[in-house]
């Protein structure tokens, strides 16, 4: 599937939150997520702190969805929610128009750090959430030797984990969610880690990558640039308690192309973000 | 080749420089043989009575070789239950802390009330110094399970059984080992000190029966017998960590 979203006219390519996620899809296909008016809190000595705040959002089948915000919205308590391992106060989270909610291992997960086992073997680590789910070991590993191959880890297939670099390591990471057997990927802040130039390298690696294999992925990054560049939609999230300020529908056609972020209206559109996210860290940010 | 070596020569020359010391001053100021003997007298003591030191020393091993594993065992038993059932760990935790607190030496006695005269209750011995330190460590590498891994596995949905055996076990190998290696350094002073409470055999018994015949230079051979074993048992566990923790990064490459 493609991008199905209208470039919007030069007036307001930006619409406020609509609750599409509340109504059933009207399109053939339901929507690989939906996270439907999710609220949390959590409580700390005796009080309770809001966290989320009636977040709904969609993933369509193949779609690239990001979310951003400043640090401590909430972000990945969303993707705990959506994993499973929390329970939210209200709301459900759908996949495939079946109803998932607090259930684990219906997602494929890449951590901030990559995480990887270091007793594991590089080809053994890339299979780990096959072999999870009862898949025959041989030949996830034949499936795995083919995929380092072709994202340039090949001959390391036996290594251990730190033998690699960072950004190898960051590949064999995304290697290891790719090759998992549920449909959507969630990438939580995968490139935070690494130094700026590893980091653009990795983007364009996986916007190469995800363009010849889409897959439903919900990312979650604090670059603006990161995100314009990869999703398909943004999610602009406020301050905690989080919640959704704006959903941007990125525009630029795929396969993106080295030079969009020169373009004039990808420059407007990070402008745009750059200036609520600064409104958002300036609320949060004395207090703390 | 070179640097293994400069590693070894320094402990050698202090060993040596510390028994060439220990030879003169015995000579030098006439010390009777029976407070200490000189290193040449207890190395002439030792081949004289090879054939009964050698069969003293293999039941010694013998022992150990019992006592140690099954304590090791218990140790990882105990620190897995521990470490599942969280009740269990709140319940017990200060009972295994008071296993240790009893004097091993008043223990022995009350073992051969409770379980006779045989090889038993010097096992359990064994096991009573073993399995604590590998318990602890155990239990303490369970607990310090990677949060990022462990994330990834309930995202992936794993069971408590595949988080236990794929992430937490190998997790908590480099901390159990560290308490193997200082079991086995228990081992064999466990064992002697066990010989010691009943029996005929073994190093223990050996250097009571000396004791009392004023053998001071038999009584060094055994020890340095007894320290060579547990050298040897310690040399053994380091082997076995090398090669089960092998993807670890060496600490020089770090």
């Amino acid at each position: 599937m493609t991008n199905k979203t209208v470039p919007p006219s030069s007036g307001e390519p930006v619409k406020e939150e609509t609750p599409d996620a509340a109504s059933p899809d009207s399109g053939t296909e339901a929507p690989a997520l939906e996270v439907s008016g999710i609220s949390k809190s959590f409580s700390q000595r005796g009080r309770s702190i809001p966290v989320l705040e009636q977040v709904s959002l969609t993933v369509k089948p193949d779609e690239f969805v990001s979310i951003i915000g400043p640090s401590g919205c909430g972000k990945s308590t969303l993707f705990h929610i959506i994993g499973g391992l929390v329970k939210p106060d209200a709301g459900a989270v759908r996949m495939n128009g079946a109803p998932v909610t607090g259930q684990r291992g219906s997602v494929s997960y890449m951590p901030q750090q990559p995480a990887l086992f270091p007793w594991r073997s590089i080809e053994d680590n890339v299979i780990l959430a096959r072999e999870l789910k009862g898949a025959a070991r041989s030949e996830a590993r034949e499936e795995a030797r083919r995929w380092l191959a072709k994202v340039g880890l090949g001959g390391f297939e036996k290594a251990y984990p730190h033998m690699l670099s960072g950004g190898m390591q960051q590949r064999a990471a995304f290697l290891r969610a790719l090759l998992a057997p549920q449909e959507l990927m969630l990438l939580d802040e995968p490139f935070s880690a690494l130094d700026a130039l590893t980091r653009s390298e990795m983007q364009r690696w996986l916007l190469e990558l995800w363009e010849e294999n889409r897959r439903s992925v919900l990312f979650i990054t604090h670059s603006i640039e990161e995100a314009l560049l990869l999703s398909s939609r943004i999610y602009v999230f406020s301050g905690r308690p989080g919640t959704i300020l704006h959903t941007v529908d990125v525009p630029f056609p795929r396969p993106r192309r080295e030079g969009m972020t020169e373009y004039p209206e990808f420059l407007r559109l990070k402008r745009q973000l750059s200036g609520w996210m600064r409104e958002e860290q300036a609320k949060s940010g004395p207090l703390r | 080749m070179i640097s293994r070596w400069k590693q070894i020569w320094p402990p050698l020359v202090a060993v040596l420089l510390f028994l060439a010391l220990w030879q003169v001053s015995v000579t030098w100021f006439h010390v009777e043989k029976w407070m200490l003997p000189a290193p040449s007298d207890i190395w002439r003591e030792g081949i004289a009575s090879a054939s009964s030191l050698k069969g003293h020393t293999l039941a010694t091993l013998r022992l150990t070789l019992i006592g140690f594993p099954l304590g090791v065992a218990v140790g990882i038993a105990a620190a897995v239950l521990l470490h599942i059932v969280p009740w269990s760990a709140r319940a017990l935790y200060p009972l295994l802390i008071l296993s240790q607190n009893v004097p091993i030496i008043a223990l022995g006695p009350l073992l051969v009330i409770w379980f006779g005269f045989g090889q038993l209750p010097k096992i359990i011995l064994i096991m009573l110094v073993c399995f604590f330190p590998v318990a602890v460590a155990g239990l303490g590498g369970l607990a310090q399970t990677d949060r990022m891994m462990l994330q990834f596995m309930k995202m992936a949905g794993a069971s408590r059984r595949q988080i236990f055996s794929k992430l937490e076990l190998p997790h908590a190998l480099p901390s159990l080992f560290s308490g193997i290696k200082i079991s086995a350094a228990y081992a064999v002073t466990g064992a002697v000190v066990a010989e010691l409470i009943g029996g005929n055999q073994g190093l223990g018994y050996y250097m009571q029966i000396q004791k009392s015949a004023f053998r001071t230079d038999r009584m060094f051979a055994a020890i340095i017998l007894s320290v060579l074993l547990s050298l040897l048992l310690f040399a053994a566990v380091v082997l076995l960590e090398k090669w089960l923790v092998r993807w670890k990064p060496r600490r020089d490459a770090q």
